[in-house]
């Protein structure tokens, strides 16, 4: 990958124990609840923990680890640190 | 009629607890009310209503547990009944103050939930719970900021929820909440005109709950239908996009709250990392392992100390019985209480250490933060199944015993994914089957080693337990295609922080689990125990008579005490024969054949349906071997001389062993268990789903396996 320092992607592929800030969540029905528990554009996350296999991802957001799917990780935009 | 005048009760406070899930929210309600606590049902959803009393000066509080939510949101069921009970539009049923936990370390998250309680102009006053957990983390809280931007008192509290908690005594006592205007304007994202319509039509008291009920009222069922027209019209006509004015308010309420934050939290970096223990707890090898060694020390400490209470249940039940038909005269009457009412009650009580037991572990292990991690290990092994990782609990539950895993099943949010872990778990071999399955492998299998280590026996007990297993799999993999459901499946969890278990939670856990258990479902399973007594005692008055009168005749001529007993022995299998449900047996023979069986097993399968386990004392008395069951050799030794007439081989050969076993693997014979299903679905729909999908499935299992192998 050519710049990995101003890379943006989705969560979903953020290597772990990475961070990267958070731009933009896509728009679906889970958009909001995304953003109640704290996903919001401007914070910074870490991948915490991967569950092998393509299984949830597990994201450091302030003081708390949350775990999402995949699926709702690719839902959110972000820039790589 | 002179008009009766009732002394007006002077009616208590209500006050609702309600923070975001994992914030020890449920420890402050069980510190404050003990075991006042009352567990009752809200109406059309499986959530429970947890209400408990605090008694202090002299004063009594009633306090509401609302369920964990972040929001006022509805998109779980949980969440459903905090938004219903907070947005209540009958006066009497709205509490009159909120007492709202956060968590010191997720003040964010916390204060997003906080000010919506604002702006529904709530009474309200905030928790900051964990303070402990927060210092340990170099977070330092100036409580006061965030007194002078939302102007409602703030107390703080460890997370053991031990210190501070006088002081939330005092807050209650002095009624010290407060109600501030608004934090934000709703009227920023929402039409003021019509937010100004929709308060006068419901009487409301601001904009913000005007927003509530026509972002929410349409789909509430609890509302009249009129006024569920009116809103949606409404909302036609203004052309309203209601999932776009949500994300608007949220982006508002969070960026006022960031404000806020930024003035009322220091946060000096964290040196040390606690994602060590996560390094092995979730790794991709050692993770599983874990998991499943934790599992089998579980399941180790339940057998071994469960059979305990059990055994002494059983007991009494037993000498309790035999006391009441000695103190009372014979009669029908007796027999109903003594051989119908007693054991059935007894049936019923004989589960509570075990589901005790197992939701003592899931309370220890929800508590320490481990559950969401197996939940976070599961979710993808689980997923092409049609389950949640969430299903691994009542799954794992349903070994030891399907009553609390079905239970369980309640935190799936999810519907669909819900109704399938409830429809598999019973088929997870739980302990009733084990007895069934001793008696029948000590049968045909032969105690011997192959290779030298595995015990034949051993290797087949353990078949029949993944038996289980891929039936699980197999039949929510063929579940997931047939159920259709709109909702989309997802996954967002909160790995909390490690920390010890509260024993004070875990014993209330336990209790309240148990209490529900045998109040709810104890009710089903007594009705039907006395239903299965009557057919088993009863049958045509002729033959019965003819029965007893020929025995009285035997015992007349008998010389010796054995023989007496012999005869009572046989006696008692005869009437069992020509009762009803001995009649039925012999009706079902035709169907049965196939599998191996005769209508002396079809009557000991119906007998089991209140209880697998009760196999076991049927075939004791089919084959007349006496009250006591304990001697598994005499039983076994009986079976092995049953002699099929017509063929004169063995009934129990190892086809019809095997055939028997599989059909105990798969076969819903469990009353208690369809009651706890009829509880959680709310209806006889899918017990009654439930229980023809595992007859069907256990009758054409134990057929093939019947015909391979005879």
């Amino acid at each position: 990958m050519a710049n990995s320092n101003t890379m943006f992607t989705t969560a979903d592929f953020i290597p772990v124990t990475r961070a990267a800030i958070i731009q933009e969540i896509l728009d679906s029905p889970l958009k909001i609840n995304l953003m109640e528990l704290g996903f919001l554009p401007g914070k910074t996350i870490t991948l915490h923990h991967s569950a092998p296999l393509g299984g949830p991802m597990a994201f450091k957001l302030d003081e708390s680890i949350l775990a999402l799917r995949k699926t709702e990780a690719s839902l959110i935009e972000v820039q790589l640190l | 009629m002179p008009e009766l005048t009732t002394p007006s009760l002077v009616k208590s406070p209500k006050i609702a607890i309600i923070g975001n899930p994992n914030v020890g929210k449920s420890t402050i309600f069980n510190q404050l009310t003990g075991l006042s606590q009352k567990i009752g049902n809200y109406p059309g959803v499986t959530v429970d209503k947890k209400t408990g009393w605090m008694h202090y000066h002299g004063s009594s509080y009633e306090i509401i547990d609302l369920p964990g939510t972040y929001s006022l949101y509805p998109n779980s069921e949980d969440e459903i009944i905090a938004h219903r009970v907070l947005n209540q539009l009958n006066e009497l049923e709205r509490p009159e103050f909120v007492l709202m936990v956060i968590d010191s370390c997720q003040l964010s998250r916390g204060l997003f939930l906080a000010t919506q309680l604002i702006d529904l102009g709530l009474n309200l006053a905030l928790v900051l719970n964990m303070a402990d957990i927060a210092t340990r983390k170099n977070i330092a809280i100036k409580s006061f900021e965030i007194f002078k931007a939302l102007g409602v008192p703030i107390l703080s509290t460890d997370a053991r929820g031990e210190k501070g908690l006088d002081q939330i005594r005092e807050l209650i006592h002095h009624q010290n909440f407060s109600k501030k205007s608004s934090f934000i304007t709703i009227e920023e994202v929402v039409d003021a005109n019509l937010l100004a319509e929709v308060q006068k039509k419901f009487k409301l008291s601001n904009s913000y709950q005007a927003y509530q009920m026509l972002r929410f009222g349409e789909k509430d069922k609890t509302y009249s239908q009129e006024d569920r027209a009116w809103i949606k019209s409404k909302l036609a006509e203004t052309n309203f996009d209601l999932e776009k004015s949500q994300l608007e308010e949220t982006k508002i309420r969070y960026r006022k709250i960031t404000a806020i934050v930024e003035k009322a939290v220091v946060k000096t970096p964290d040196i040390k990392q606690e994602s060590g223990i996560d390094k092995i707890l979730l790794h991709p090898v050692f993770g599983y392992v874990i998991f499943g060694a934790i599992l089998l020390l579980i399941f180790q400490a339940i057998f071994a100390w469960a059979s305990v209470p059990m055994d002494l249940i059983d007991g009494f039940f037993a000498s309790f019985s035999g006391w009441v038909s000695n103190a009372l005269p014979e009669g029908v009457l007796t027999s109903l209480i003594t051989e119908g009412i007693i054991p059935g009650i007894g049936g019923v009580v004989i589960f509570i250490p075990q589901i005790a037991m197992l939701f003592g572990f899931l309370a220890i292990l929800e508590d320490t933060g481990y559950m969401s991690r197996v939940v976070f290990l599961m979710d993808r092994w689980m997923r092409p199944f049609g389950l949640h990782g969430k299903s691994i609990v009542p799954l794992v539950s349903g070994v030891a015993c399907a009553i609390p895993g079905v239970m369980a099943a309640r935190n799936i949010g999810n519907w669909k994914e819900k109704i399938i872990t409830i429809m598999v778990t019973p088929l997870m071999s739980c302990s009733a089957r084990l007895p069934v399955y001793i008696i029948l492998i000590g049968l045909v299998v032969p105690d011997e080693f192959i290779l030298g280590i595995f015990n034949l026996q051993a290797v087949a007990l353990l078949g029949l337990y993944l038996l289980g297993v891929v039936g699980v799999f197999m039949t929510a993999f063929v579940m997931k295609h047939i159920l259709k459901s709109e909702e989309k499946s997802f996954l967002m969890v909160e790995l909390p922080t490690y920390r010890a278990p509260r024993w004070l939670d875990v014993l209330l856990t336990m209790y309240n689990k148990s209490k529900t258990f045998v109040f709810e479902a104890g009710k089903v399973i007594l009705a039907i125990s006395i239903i299965l007594w009557v057919l088993a005692s009863y049958g045509p008055p002729e033959r019965m008579d003819a029965i007893r009168a020929e025995a009285q005749v035997k015992v007349e001529a008998a010389t010796s005490e054995e023989q007496i007993a012999e005869i009572e022995n046989e006696t008692s299998s005869h009437l069992l024969e020509n009762s009803f449900i001995g009649i039925m047996g012999r009706a079902i023979e035709p169907a049965i054949k196939p599998l191996g069986y005769d209508w002396k097993i079809g009557i000991a399968l119906i007998t089991s349906f209140a209880a697998r386990e009760v196999f076991v004392s049927t075939i004791a008395t089919i084959y007349s071997i006496g009250a006591d069951t304990e001697d598994e050799l005499t039983i076994r030794e009986k079976l092995n001389q049953q002699i099929n007439p017509e063929t004169g081989e063995k009934v129990y050969n190892t086809a019809t062993a095997f055939s028997l076993m599989v059909f105990y693997a798969f076969a819903m014979q469990c009353m208690s268990t369809l009651a706890v299903v009829y509880r959680e679905t709310k209806g006889w729909k899918w017990p009654l789903i439930q229980t023809v999908y595992m007859t069907a499935l256990a009758y054409f299992s134990a057929l093939l396996v019947y015909q391979i192998l005879s």
